[in-house]
């Protein structure tokens, strides 16, 4: 028998080496396919039923926190302020994963950065719960005025610090409600989620950062940039004209109303008048606009830390060759041109900073569980747009805008100091569309013009309502709305 | 007084290893806690307490009552049920609980089965009384009032508050059986004269009484719809036949008639075979609904990856029944493809132990259980582990030591102390017949 026994126990161990085989087709093998497999929720899971730890406002409000619960998850996510902050703070589902601040500082939140887990080694022998927390500088003041200021107009506006790039308010509307998302019962979360998805209005896209629309006369801030910074002067006059027809085509540009302007730079920018500026346009050539546009940042993504941050389109200087009209109706924020609601208030903010547009953020600094800074973020410089100049000439002429020009309605400040902006009215139709006029509300703003502490862009999107104003009267109302606040409660 | 060497180099080979157990165990368990709450388990200094208390008690009880035994296999069965423990106390405090109070019942009818059990051999002489109780206990479940239908399988009995799987032990008890009359009629059996057809078999009076106990056993797990113990039955039995008789003709019979019987299993959609054997081959067409368990145990595998996610790191909570039988995802998850490994081979050292106890004893009744015995935890393993590493399709049946189930652990610590009996028995007579050669030769 024992020959049989050896056959048998040889049997047996090859058994076990065919479930070594296998485990390494498993774990090894095809891991990462497994770890890419969309059921997967490994990941999430890992995180799921930890501690996370509180995200703030600027002003001292918690935007988000957890607090324990008895379910497998035993750690319920919570958003104090509702839709305020869905965008950007973000939400933070146990079956869909995490989005916005939740998102890009998963780590911090739940205490796995290297920092944190070598400085709680330390904590071997207490009972301390390991989490972090995120210091924003987004203040629930400012958002909230955002918010009511816009109502339910689908739109976005955007505020942030030009001095340091610090965003003090990211609103955009439709909004959602991320504690709707957070719960811990499957079914429900998924209704809620498919509901979002199928919704037209997209609420789970912030338009404010993550969407670009035509700028209209917005754009003419870079237009003239471009301009006087290729050696066009300050005090160059424009013939009065009612239209202007650029070459290689026959359909000519109008101004607003199909109104006559013209005069100095100074008094075109005010008004917003349309002809000058589709002249200058062809006058620098697609090389000096193209080139102009990129030391915005336009063409690029904006350098952010919440995820998935779009970016503004001009073109390249390939898509103007032959094609003069493009680049003239280009040159005042029309045809192909988009801008991101967040990137027109670092535009304004660059004018506002000297000529230096500043790296926007909106995570201050990360702390530990107990408080110890464990990450402050510096401010720093994304492009020079302009010199500083150019910035001050600028300056004088978003304040003609606010004192004489097509801002003057709207943008009187409370507190009597002095605001500096440009309106914009993008229109998505041509003038002699048969449906009739549809065009997006624009103004950027900043406040006090002499030493600006808020730069400001909102964006109100087309709809026969809006379509019905002008960018300054839809518009200007909210940003007024914004900064008055802002002046009142900014340090 | 040479004659006692042999017992006290294994007894201190025992020692050692059961520390070293001892000390993996309660190093998983203080890194669960790291993993978890960040510092050290609150309930240290008793679960350390308890540990030795229950390393102590087993190897004394070797030392006092299995002196020549194997050193090997009672350290294995700790370790097993020592990772085990720390998963399950991992994954939820309550069945800890529960795990520790039945490691204790386990440990003491270890000890108890070693003071009763003096010579293995006496059992073989109650062979009939063995397989009265073994198809007994495995009918306890039909009978109304304590018998309960649980995931549509008719296994357990509730007494009072407490559950109980009496199929775990009947297997042990027909093993004794089986292998009691194997060791008897071996002879017998070997011969094959009637014929059958083609086939040629044993004298139906020989075999008769073998196959209507092994019939009966199967056909009431297969009533109880408890597929896995039928198909471990199947295998022992197999195994047993072939060891006692050598002849190849009856593992090829019985994996034929196997076959048949899976197929039309499968095709006449006979319990869960069906589905069990579609999400065997795809669990993906149905990742959310019958194939959730195996979908996400191949996501926990590959979590785990080569060193594992960490002890308390990963997240096999998520999938149901992790703590018995899905238990080794959860430790390839967290120990990773290295821990994995270490389990398989623990598993694969406690078999190499049993046969090498089968292949030292003398006596045919002591051969036939020790490797029955070995037999139904190698292949026991072999089967859940296959099961959730989809080498074969999903059964219900527990992991040795390792997985959650109180009456698993009783009936693996009698297997195991039977095990040690047989393995001592073989050991004294190896000594003493060197005592002989020692003082004859002199």
């Amino acid at each position: 028998m024992n020959r049989q026994l050896r056959q048998l126990t040889l049997v047996l161990m090859g058994l076990f080496v065919l479930l070594f085989a296998q485990l390494n087709v498993l774990q090894v093998a095809r891991a990462d396919r497994y770890a890419d497999d969309p059921n997967n929720t490994v990941e999430l899971a890992r995180d799921q039923a930890r501690a996370r730890g509180r995200i703030l406002t600027a002003d001292g409000l918690v935007a988000a926190e957890s607090f324990p619960v008895e379910d497998r998850f035993e750690f319920q996510r919570s958003y104090p302020l509702g839709d305020l902050f869905a965008h950007t703070v973000g939400s933070f589902s146990p079956f869909y994963g995490a989005t916005g601040v939740e998102n890009s500082h998963n780590d911090v939140l739940v205490g796995e950065t290297s920092q944190q887990k070598l400085r709680n080694l330390g904590n071997l022998f207490s009972d301390k719960t390991l989490t972090g927390d995120v210091q924003t500088t987004l203040r629930a003041d400012l958002q909230q005025v955002a918010r009511e200021a816009l109502g339910e107009r689908e739109g976005s506006v955007a505020a942030i610090d030009p001095r340091t790039g610090a965003v003090l308010a990211l609103w955009s509307w439709p909004s959602y409600d991320p504690n709707t998302v957070a719960g811990h019962d499957a079914a429900a979360a998924e209704a809620v989620r498919k509901a979002l998805l199928a919704d037209e209005a997209k609420p789970l896209l912030a338009n404010a950062y993550q969407e670009r629309y035509m700028p209209g006369s917005t754009f003419k801030i870079v237009t003239t940039t471009a301009a006087l910074e290729n050696g066009v002067p300050w005090d160059r006059a424009f013939e009065v004209e009612r239209s202007y027809t650029p070459p290689d085509t026959t359909r000519a540009i109008f101004n607003y109303g199909q109104s006559a302007c013209g005069g100095t730079f100074l008094q075109v920018f005010t008004v917003s008048c349309n002809t000058p500026f589709a002249r200058l346009g062809n006058e620098l050539g697609a090389e000096a606009m193209v080139a102009q546009t990129k030391k915005f940042g336009i063409g690029e993504p904006i350098p952010f830390d919440l995820p998935g941050p779009a970016s503004s389109f001009f073109g390249d200087v390939g898509d103007f060759a032959q094609d003069a009209p493009r680049l003239a109706q280009s040159a005042f924020g029309q045809n192909a041109v988009s801008v991101v609601p967040l990137h027109l208030a670092m535009i304004a903010g660059s004018v506002a900073n000297g000529g230096k547009m500043m790296q926007p953020y909106v995570v201050q600094a990360t702390y530990d569980g107990d408080g110890t800074v464990l990450k402050q973020v510096k401010p720093s410089v994304w492009r020079t747009p302009m010199s500083a100049q150019t910035a001050a000439t600028l300056t004088e002429g978003m304040v003609s805008v606010v004192q004489n020009g097509t801002a003057r309605c709207c943008l009187q400040l409370a507190s009597g100091q002095q605001a500096a902006a440009k309106t914009g009215t993008a229109a998505l139709r041509d003038p002699d569309d048969p449906r009739g006029p549809l065009s997006h509300a624009w103004i950027t703003a900043f406040a006090p013009a002499e030493a600006p502490k808020i730069a400001v862009a909102v964006m109100v999107k087309a709809s026969p309502e809006v379509t019905a104003g002008v960018g300054g009267t839809v518009a200007g109302p909210v940003a007024q709305a914004v900064l008055d606040r802002a002046l009142a409660v900014l340090p | 007084m040479s004659s006692n060497a042999p017992a006290r180099a294994r007894r201190r080979s025992e020692l050692a290893l059961m520390l070293m157990a001892g000390f993996i165990t309660v190093g998983a368990y203080v890194l669960v806690a790291f993993g978890r709450t960040a510092s050290l388990p609150a309930d240290l200094t008793p679960f350390f307490g308890q540990l030795l208390l229950l390393l102590a008690v087993t190897h004394v009880a070797t030392r006092r009552l299995a002196r020549f035994a194997d050193p090997t296999l009672v350290p294995l069965a700790v370790l097993l049920n020592g990772i085990g423990f720390v998963i399950i106390a991992r994954l939820s405090k309550e069945f800890a609980i529960a795990q520790a109070t039945w490691t204790l019942v386990g440990v003491g009818a270890f000890v108890l089965t070693l003071l009763l059990v003096r010579d293995v051999e006496r059992l073989a002489r109650n062979k009939w009384t063995m397989a009265v109780l073994g198809v007994g206990l495995l009918l306890l479940p039909f009978l109304p009032g304590i018998g309960r239908n649980i995931n549509g399988s008719r296994i357990w009995i509730h007494l009072g508050s407490m559950s109980f799987q009496p199929g775990e032990a009947a297997k042990v008890v027909l093993a004794i059986f089986l292998a009691a009359y194997l060791a008897e009629r071996r002879a017998l059996l070997s011969v094959a004269t009637w014929k059958v057809g083609p086939l040629r078999l044993p004298e139906p009076r020989h075999i008769g009484p073998l196959l209507g106990a092994w019939a009966l056993s199967v056909a009431i797990m297969v009533g109880q719809k408890d597929l896995g113990s039928s198909v471990l039955f199947l295998a022992l039995f197999v195994t047993l036949m072939w060891l006692a008789t050598a002849r190849l003709s009856y593992p090829a019979i019985a994996a034929v008639l196997f076959a048949g019987a899976a197929y039309a299993a499968y095709h006449f959609e006979f319990g869960q075979v069906f589905t069990r054997v579609q999400i065997w081959l795809d669990p993906w067409a149905d990742a959310q609904g019958k194939g959730y368990q195996l979908v996400q145990s191949a996501f926990s595998f590959a979590a785990g990856g080569i060193t594992g996610t960490g002890l308390g790191l990963g997240s096999p909570t998520r999938i149901p029944e992790v703590s018995n039988d899905f238990i080794f995802v959860a430790i390839a998850e967290e120990l990773g493809l290295v821990g994995a490994a270490a389990v398989l081979i623990a598993f694969m050292l406690f078999v190499g132990s049993g046969m090498r106890v089968a292949v030292r004893s003398e006596r045919v009744f002591s051969k036939l259980l020790a490797a029955g015995l070995t037999t139904i935890v190698g292949v026991q393993a072999f089967v859940i582990i296959g099961g959730v590493v989809r080498v074969v399709p999903l059964t219900g049946v527990t992991l040795p030591f390792v997985s959650r189930g109180g009456s698993s652990l009783l009936a693996n610590y009698v297997l195991l102390a039977l095990l040690v009996r047989i393995s001592d028995a073989s050991g004294r007579a190896e000594a003493a017949l060197a005592a002989e050669a020692d003082g004859s030769g002199r």
